[in-house]
């Protein structure tokens, strides 16, 4: 392997092994991608081949066929131990928001929901800091309140490698450990650990998807892209951002802090 | 600074004042390399435009909408990038004030720092304070910008200027700055290409310097680091897991294990889904051992030659991070390597004005000062003196719910409180002595004793011993001075001043006393002893007879009266590890009494003590 991939490899196990020591009731958030399909792999490495904690997806009912049978092959295969959580209808959520955001903030409301329901104080997402500008200054250790707000402009302070769990029963802890890894070292990991991912990722018909959200806000990208190390050149030379596809990232300037500061991942 | 070998991707962190331009110069450097998505040039043009500006780079890495409305950098942020030579990551921090914790929240994880200051306004408060947290966060060289030169019409003069003020600010607290250059993040002058505005400058463009560079790797590889970060028990094993620190670990590797001070050797590598042979810096690996012994989250695994210092009393330089003031009275929770342990603040010993670079004896440490202080903790901690290992030297502070502080340990003059093993003894049976205690003290008429005088050099310690000696003789006491000085004339002679040497120094004292005191003896000894936690193991000899007596004096009385000359020297540098100048002197917390010299008469001393142990020691 890589140094690069081993070094983020390492760093992305520490946070694991931390998270799981300091935070009680901690839950992995599986939302399909390959993002938190290489999250449930370095869990495997962190505990040594079993994951010691479930795992959660907050179903919209509106992912693309693949993505659930993706999910069931995979629930068995790696006998996960799986927590599937429902979404409001999009009448619940905020009016004054653009439609694409407001139909992925259902996510967050589906999210709210099952972390009340299982008095989760740990949440671990794979979001990365290359993704979005808002992304970008994420705390590995993110503490929201219980309403699941992000405090955007007073985060704790984090430093080498120490930061602090001691937070009221009412707030959850976001954990990101793949904040530091990028969209071709995700891609680069999927080729050297041989990690099953989606095929809607792969070229068909010169159109492949780029990132994977909700089917109708999420658009597919010109690529001829058909497997692993296709995307890996094409991102070497590739001019446009990862989530370009999503059309919620593009309505209005700050709908994405908008999102995030209301508990969005 | 990170120190590991995490160099394939090297992480940069920009620093200085507020406005001095650290996220337009990140922002105008992506863009001059390509760096910039297509999509992304579009929106940030939008974004620009709604606030009535052109193009305004900041806003790349200025995500928030406080951030671009307001204009400033709120917290830290990173962004990718590629050179034509390598990858990096850009951590861009805030240079206002208010956003310290932030700024080290970026630093703290870099291995390149940059120091930017803008030529038309000169050094400024944070340019400073950012180049001292950077030294304490463990940066030995910088590369240093100019920025704006297109404002000052790329004068060179005011460059030279400015540059030379710098590098003296910087040499004074040893950074070492790699190289200059004058730079517009306006413009791009020598930014990612050399400038035609600046002719006179003959050095390299900024890409060119960041892609020449070579960071410092960890080369401790014979000194074996790994804190336990947890155990977990899989089938019937008990795998404890970490991160190595420093050197490497492999089947069969002996280990010492702190603070329980036992040895074991490593028995299996326990990585999933297979285990290399061996690993290094920065590995998170699992084994197992070969010997059940107690291990704990937060223990020291280490090599068995050069462990870590076990001490529950260390100074610290700490960057106070909060508005709460500093509490002698609180427990702090302190985090080092993987262990958690309570401890006090005992004194702040001063505070460092960043501006002048002059130690204050101020009595309030404010938020975002810089000071040093000694923290004690009822646990021995396992840890190492920054000088000798910077991952596992560095701690926080949390106050409840919130980090107040970080820090680097400095423990050179505090002494190893690790129990030494000795084989021998299992072999050596103690043979009873032939007349008891009771019926030598019957014979003396008045009952053995230990008393210990403690104090800093010239308080007047053996002064005092010897004028008791001579009166209490005169009415028939049994009694005998043992003096340090004497003492490491002959059988302390190989002892010098280190902490482990004092130490051992006081160990030896303490057994001959009670030898003294066994031949039923009242014994007087004379000793600086500096350490609370040596007099105390002296106590624990005899403490049925042991008396402490501090004998205070103000080091300013000290100084003054420096009998044998010694403070002087000891200020001149020429004497290493001088109790109260270059090393610490810790006064007992509940002596059996206390004579102030700096107020009493050495006849009015003498008094006192004679009474003292008269009273104590008389049937």
């Amino acid at each position: 392997m890589q140094r690069n991939l081993k070094n983020l490899e390492n760093e992305s196990i520490y946070v694991f092994r931390q998270a799981f020591r300091s935070i009680p009731n901690i839950a992995l958030l599986w939302s399909l991608g390959k993002d938190s399909n290489v999250m449930v792999w370095l869990a495997f490495k962190a505990f040594l081949g079993r994951i010691p904690f479930p795992l959660v997806h907050v179903d919209t009912g509106k992912k693309f066929k693949e993505m659930y049978s993706f999910r069931d092959k995979y629930v068995k295969k790696w006998n996960l131990n799986l927590i599937k959580g429902s979404c409001p209808s999009i009448e619940k959520i905020d009016p004054s928001l653009p439609p694409a955001a407001r139909s992925a903030a259902r996510k967050t409301e589906g999210l709210r929901k099952i972390i009340k329901e299982k008095k989760f104080r740990g949440i671990i997402a794979g979001i990365r800091r290359d993704e979005q500008g808002t992304r970008a200054k994420e705390r590995i250790f993110s503490p929201r309140t219980d309403s699941g707000t992000w405090d955007i402009k007073n985060q704790p302070p984090e430093f080498w490698d120490q930061s602090n769990f001691n937070y009221p029963k009412s707030v959850h802890v976001r954990i990101h450990p793949l904040l530091g890894w990028t969209e071709i070292d995700i891609w680069e990991y999927i080729k050297c650990e041989k990690i099953p991912v989606v095929d809607l990722y792969f070229s068909k018909k010169g159109k492949r998807y780029r990132s994977l959200g909700d089917e109708d806000i999420t658009l597919p990208v010109d690529s001829s892209a058909k497997n692993v190390d296709e995307i890996i050149e094409e991102l070497k030379i590739s001019k446009t951002s990862e989530r370009s596809g999503r059309k919620m990232d593009h309505e209005e300037e700050n709908v994405f802090e908008r999102l995030r500061s209301k508990g969005y991942m | 600074m990170k120190y590991n070998n995490n160099f394939d991707v090297p992480k940069i962190v920009i620093v200085g004042h507020v406005d001095h331009g650290k996220s337009s110069f990140i922002g105008r450097l992506l863009y001059d390399i390509g760096e910039i998505q297509e999509d992304k040039y579009g929106e940030l043009k939008k974004a620009s435009k709604k606030r009535g500006v052109e193009f305004e780079f900041a806003f790349l890495l200025d995500a928030l909408q406080d951030e671009r409305d307001q204009g400033i950098t709120i917290d830290t942020t990173r962004i990718f990038f590629k050179t034509k030579k390598r990858k990096y990551v850009f951590i861009d921090a805030p240079g206002h004030k208010e956003f310290v914790r932030n700024m080290i929240t970026g630093a703290a994880s870099a291995d390149i720092a940059i120091l930017i200051v803008d030529v038309n306004e000169g050094i400024q408060q944070q340019t400073k304070k950012h180049s001292y947290l950077l030294k304490l966060l463990g940066f030995e060289k910088v590369i240093t910008i100019y920025n704006k030169m297109d404002k000052v019409d790329y004068a060179e003069s005011k460059f030279l200027d400015i540059k030379s003020k710098l590098e003296k600010f910087l040499s004074k607290i040893g950074i070492e700055s790699y190289s200059s250059i004058p730079i517009s993040s306006r413009k791009g002058d020598n930014i990612a290409t050399s400038s035609k505005n600046t002719q006179w400058y003959k050095g390299f463009s900024f890409v060119e310097v960041l892609d020449k560079f070579k960071i410092q790797e960890n080369d401790k590889s014979d000194l074996i680091r790994f804190p336990v970060q947890d155990i977990y028990k899989l089938d019937d094993k008990r795998i404890i897991v970490g991160r190595i620190e420093s050197g490497k670990i492999k089947i069969g590797t002996k280990l010492i294990f702190l603070p329980s001070n036992e040895s074991v050797s490593v028995k299996t590598l326990e990585v999933w889904p297979k285990a290399k042979k061996e690993y290094g810096v920065g590995d998170c690996i699992g084994f197992t051992l070969n010997d059940q012994i107690f291990v704990d989250k937060g223990n020291m695994a280490s090599d068995t030659k050069t462990p870590p210092k076990l001490t529950n009393r260390f100074e610290s330089k700490v960057f106070w991070l909060s508005k709460k003031k500093i509490s002698f009275n609180k427990k702090y929770l302190m985090k080092i390597n993987t262990g958690e342990y309570e401890v006090s603040i005992n004194q702040i010993k001063n505070i460092i004005d960043v501006e002048s670079l002059t130690e204050q004896k101020k009595l309030n440490v404010e938020k975002n000062d810089i000071c040093e202080l000694v923290i004690h903790s009822s646990e021995l901690i396992p840890m190492d003196d920054y000088s000798l290992n910077k991952s596992t030297s560095r701690f926080c502070l949390l106050d409840e719910k919130e980090i107040v502080a970080g820090g680097i340990v400095d423990i050179r003059n505090y002494p190893d409180q690790r129990e030494y093993k000795d084989n021998l003894k299992q072999n050596i049976i103690p043979e009873n002595y032939a007349i008891s205690e009771i019926d030598r003290s019957i014979k003396f008429n008045h009952r053995p004793g230990i008393v210990w005088l403690t104090g800093l050099s010239g308080s007047g310690k053996s002064t005092i011993a010897k004028n008791v000696e001579k009166r209490l003789f005169q009415k028939n006491i049994n009694i005998f001075s043992l003096d340090g000085d004497n003492l490491r004339i002959g059988l302390n002679k190989n002892l010098d001043f280190s902490p482990e040497d004092r130490t051992e120094n006081i160990r030896r004292t303490a057994e001959v006393a009670n030898l003294f005191a066994k031949a039923g003896l009242i014994v007087l000894v004379s000793l600086i002893s500096p350490y609370r936690s040596e007099r105390k193991k002296a106590r624990d000899i005899r403490p049925e007879i042991f008396r402490e007596i501090y004998i205070e004096s103000s080091l300013e009385v000290c100084l003054k009266r420096d009998v044998k000359g010694l403070y002087a020297k000891a200020m001149k540098g020429e004497i290493e590890n001088f109790t109260g100048i270059s090393s610490p002197y810790e006064p007992p917390e509940i002596p059996n009494l206390v004579i102030n010299t700096s107020k009493y008469s050495i006849e009015e001393s003498v008094k006192k003590l004679e009474k003292f142990i008269l009273k104590e020691f008389s049937f």
